[in-house]
């Protein structure tokens, strides 16, 4: 369409503001992880005033940090592995099904998938205290698969659907089973969204605050919980505080733009338009 | 399909479906059940009894009065700014203006920071007269030395703004992509019959994008009724409950007071009430997604 100059002005006016307000805080919080605390306290405050690597450095040695680092890494990967190896095959033989068994199924899904995590929370709070589950990563890895593994299935099915059905056919016409269909046949056809799938659930484990926050003390402690650590009473350090941040943002920063491609459409978890 | 063919897909179902029962609908029951008893976990005394009386008791509490209160504050302001802000940014990110194609690569960012992070982002952002919002008002002229967190109104409006900045660029996105599939020719042919920029819009974008909009509007709610690391960094419910919502209020009592059967109560209440807003919404959504079916 053929913008007039008010309309131009009114569109460029409206993003640019608004890219301001995205960008602002996360430059704050880039420019505090670079500054010494007087300057972070400097009244006032300039963007930048000094530039030192002293809290990346802190935090780097900080074995506690390095722990919860190791710890996210590993539960992160962890629920990738499990929600996948559970959700691919559901979402196979539910892009098979039609009807109402499959919308029944998909909607039991997605209402999982919606409910809010404070509802999970106790319950299994209450029953990993009686098994010993409290403050174990495989702990976290289950009660994270409760949202993952619907919004695996919920993302794989659509790339499983698209799958033409004679291709199968004559897979089984040839003389596989329906199993070798799936792996040699709709898993390799579907890998890529399988692996952006994969990727999603990371950054969602990645991310994940209140089931940390709430199950683990300090084996199983997550990098997203850790930072709570120096945001103590006798005085917040915020330059370690915004160090950390900006680490914690960098692999999900990386992850994001490899799938950026998938990642509107995924994240709806089912908004088609 | 074949029933016969149909059978055997079972078998990649029930094994997922299985676990996914046990891990989801099985915690529910736990809940409930907890909300019907006295327990006191410091004192290890067996559990008592005692009905609906937690349920009765949440009726007369004022402050869980209030949570809902904040609840529906933290629903219904942050969502409206969303769809409104996202409506206005998907609408001029639409004309693919030079110097605007990068913002659709900085939109998906808000979208996957850490919610945690994403706190302490505003939280550093708004360090009384040394922060962020400090130094941007300096450069207007304005010295802005007030502690935002402090105060009830300003506390609420922060995490208002938070959560707007957290969902409005998905908005945005996910309204630009319904906005794209629109053919250009719906435009021209209106523009040429005399329709302004913003008359196309109103009458062809926004009607189209209906469907969109309220299935984004019921994400949105959702996603808005599970907030929660935001509120505890930023402001930790303060306050004077001003930013505490249900869900934060039922994790104090539970996990600070540790009054897990009052706790459970709450949320028992809490996800009836989401049932019964959301669950047809979801199930027409999950029909909508027959598409690939074969």
């Amino acid at each position: 369409m053929i913008l007039s100059r008010r309309e131009k002005f009114v569109c460029y006016a409206v993003t640019y503001l608004f890219a301001l307000f995205l960008l602002a805080p996360i430059v704050w919080m880039l420019s505090t992880s670079f500054k010494g605390q007087l300057a972070i306290f400097q009244k006032p405050p300039s963007l930048f005033t000094e530039f030192t690597f002293q809290n990346y450095a802190a935090v780097l040695s900080d074995p506690q940090f390095l722990h919860a680092f190791w710890n996210s890494v590993l539960i992160s990967s962890g629920t990738v592995v499990v929600s996948v190896a559970l959700a691919v095959p559901a979402a196979y033989g539910l892009s098979h099904l039609t009807g109402g068994r499959r919308a029944g199924f998909l909607s039991w899904v997605l209402l999982v998938r919606a409910a809010p995590g404070m509802i999970y929370v106790l319950p299994y709070y209450l029953a990993y205290s009686q098994i010993g589950l409290i403050d174990t990563r495989i702990g976290l890895i289950l009660i994270n698969s409760v949202f993952t593994i619907p919004l695996a299935i919920w993302i794989v099915i659509p790339f499983f659907d698209a799958i033409p059905h004679e291709i199968e056919e004559a897979a089984i016409i040839d003389g596989a089973t329906r199993f070798q269909t799936m792996t040699r046949i709709a898993i390799p056809l579907a890998a890529p969204g399988i692996a952006s799938t994969a990727i999603l659930i990371f950054i969602f484990a990645w991310n994940e605050f209140l089931f940390a926050l709430t199950l683990t003390r300090f084996e199983a402690r997550t990098a997203a919980v850790s930072i709570l650590s120096y945001m103590a009473y006798e005085g917040t350090e915020w330059g370690k505080v915004a160090a950390a941040g900006a680490l914690i943002l960098l692999p999900v920063l990386c992850f994001s733009i490899l799938i950026r491609k998938y990642l509107v459409q995924t994240t709806a978890g089912g908004v088609k338009g | 399909m074949h029933s016969s063919r149909l059978r055997g897909y079972g078998l990649y179902i029930l094994p997922t479906f299985l676990v996914l029962a046990t891990i989801t609908i099985v915690p529910l029951f736990v809940t409930f059940t907890v909300s019907l008893f006295l327990i006191d976990v410091t004192s290890g005394l067996p559990p008592v009894w005692q009905g609906f009386y937690n349920y009765v008791s949440l009726l007369s509490d004022s402050r869980f009065l209030n949570s809902l209160v904040v609840t529906a504050e933290l629903i219904f302001i942050p969502v409206a700014l969303q769809l409104l802000f996202g409506l206005a940014l998907a609408i001029c990110l639409r004309e693919r203006l030079a110097g605007t194609r990068w913002m659709r690569i900085l939109f998906l960012l808000p979208a996957v920071i850490p919610p945690a992070v994403s706190g302490l982002v505003w939280k550093l952002f708004v360090i009384p007269g040394a922060g962020g919002l400090a130094w941007l008002s300096g450069l207007l002229g304005i010295d802005l030395d007030i502690d935002l967190l402090s105060m009830p109104a300003t506390a609420l409006a922060t995490v208002v703004v938070a959560s707007t900045w957290v969902g409005t660029p998905f908005v945005a996105l996910i309204l630009l992509s319904g906005i794209e599939t629109i053919g250009k020719d719906q435009y021209e042919s209106a523009t040429l019959d005399g329709a302004t920029w913003w008359q196309t819009h109103r009458y062809i974008s926004i009607p189209t994008l209906a469907p969109i909009i309220r299935t984004v509007v019921v994400f949105r709610i959702l996603e808005a009724l599970a907030i929660f690391p935001i509120i505890f960094v930023l402001t930790g419910g303060g306050p004077a409950g001003a930013t505490e919502p249900v869900n934060f209020y039922a994790y104090v009592t539970g996990f600070d007071y540790l009054q897990i059967d009052y706790a459970a109560s709450m949320i028992v209440l809490f996800f009836l009430a989401m049932m019964a807003f959301c669950s047809p919404f979801l199930v027409q959504i999950a029909r909508s997604a027959e598409g690939g079916a074969r």
